[in-house]
């Protein structure tokens, strides 16, 4: 019984201690002192968090082997000018906000490393189409965000790219299509039926777009009437 | 699920950025709790048309960021007043 209260006691004290004002310590040097901790915190966050960035790290998990195998057989992987996109490159945005939450929502990767959603080539197969719709969606969405960090219709020369190539971007520019529009296997299998998924993932987006601009029209026209 | 994991990425990145931390902060310079929460507000506000969308394309940042950042920018102020009222003298 005596136990749990010392506990509380404990606790008790350090909690007051924390919050008691300190009279040993100068402001400059809790100043001083928290800027220096503040660095070491924000310096090992940020190296940790740079860490699940490597290649390494993204393909330590057994479930990560048939992609891998695939990317490896890709132009991202191997080409005439040495340069390489690993995992991060194409799935984890530079900007920090995104790139925060593309870290948290791969947490679900590991969820599903431990249930073993995907840990046969059959239950592989049976999951492409649905983890390819859900990464063409957030591309689709983004603008292909994460291709542009490389890519720029603004940096290519038509010139020099095959005719068909310089044709379809012409198009791309012309229509204000992205890249995920016509790259959809560039670094992966296609799953059969990937053309009619597309399309269904493209639609949805641009009701759910249609259904917000509502929203935002009908909000206009309640405060336009309301001020008339 | 993609919808939750999606809402749980984007309070964890609000949290862990200028909403949360410069929310923090400027709670943590005043007594007031309408003044910390406005001030958190504020940089909920603004922060997603400072930093959201993306330096190479034109996405428009969707209401749901907006609104979390507000959201998590008021909280943010109101923990820093919190700590401010709990740990000082002044």
């Amino acid at each position: 019984m005596s136990e749990p209260t010392e506990k509380r006691r404990l606790i008790r004290r350090i909690w007051d201690a924390i919050w008691t004002p300190t009279a040993v310590l100068s402001t400059g040097f809790l100043l001083i002192a928290g800027f220096l901790a503040g660095i070491l915190f924000w310096g090992g966050f940020h190296w940790t968090l740079e860490m699940t960035n490597t290649e390494e790290f993204c393909t330590s998990c057994h479930t990560m082997e048939t992609n891998l195998g695939e990317y490896r057989e890709t132009v991202h992987y191997n080409n005439h000018s040495g340069v390489r996109a690993i995992c991060s490159d194409c799935h984890v945005p530079h900007e920090w906000q995104y790139k925060m939450k593309a870290k948290i929502m791969a947490v679900k990767d590991v969820y599903h490393e431990v249930l073993g959603t995907i840990s046969t080539p059959e239950k592989y197969e049976e999951r492409r189409l649905e983890m390819a719709a859900a990464v063409w969606k957030k591309m689709k969405a983004s603008d292909s965000r994460e291709c542009r960090n490389c890519h720029a219709f603004e940096y290519m020369d038509f010139t020099i790219q095959e005719t068909r190539a310089a044709d379809n971007h012409q198009k791309a520019i012309d229509t204000g299509m992205t890249c995920i529009d016509c790259h959809q296997g560039i670094a992966h299998d296609l799953p059969p039926g990937y053309l009619e998924e597309y399309n269904h993932v493209v639609e949805t987006l641009a009701e759910a777009t249609r259904e917000i601009d509502d929203d935002v029209a009908a909000i206009r026209s309640y405060l336009g009437s309301g001020t008339e | 699920m993609l919808s939750f994991l999606d809402l749980l990425g984007t309070i964890g990145a609000s949290i862990l950025g200028l909403p949360g931390i410069l929310g923090v902060a400027l709670g943590m310079m005043t007594r007031n709790l309408i003044v910390a929460a406005v001030l958190g507000g504020g940089v909920g506000v603004v922060s997603p048309l400072l930093l959201g969308g993306s330096h190479s394309t034109h996405v428009p940042i969707t209401p749901l960021e907006y609104g979390v950042a507000l959201v998590v920018g008021v909280l943010a102020g109101l923990i820093g007043c919190t700590i401010r009222r709990r740990g000082a003298t002044v």
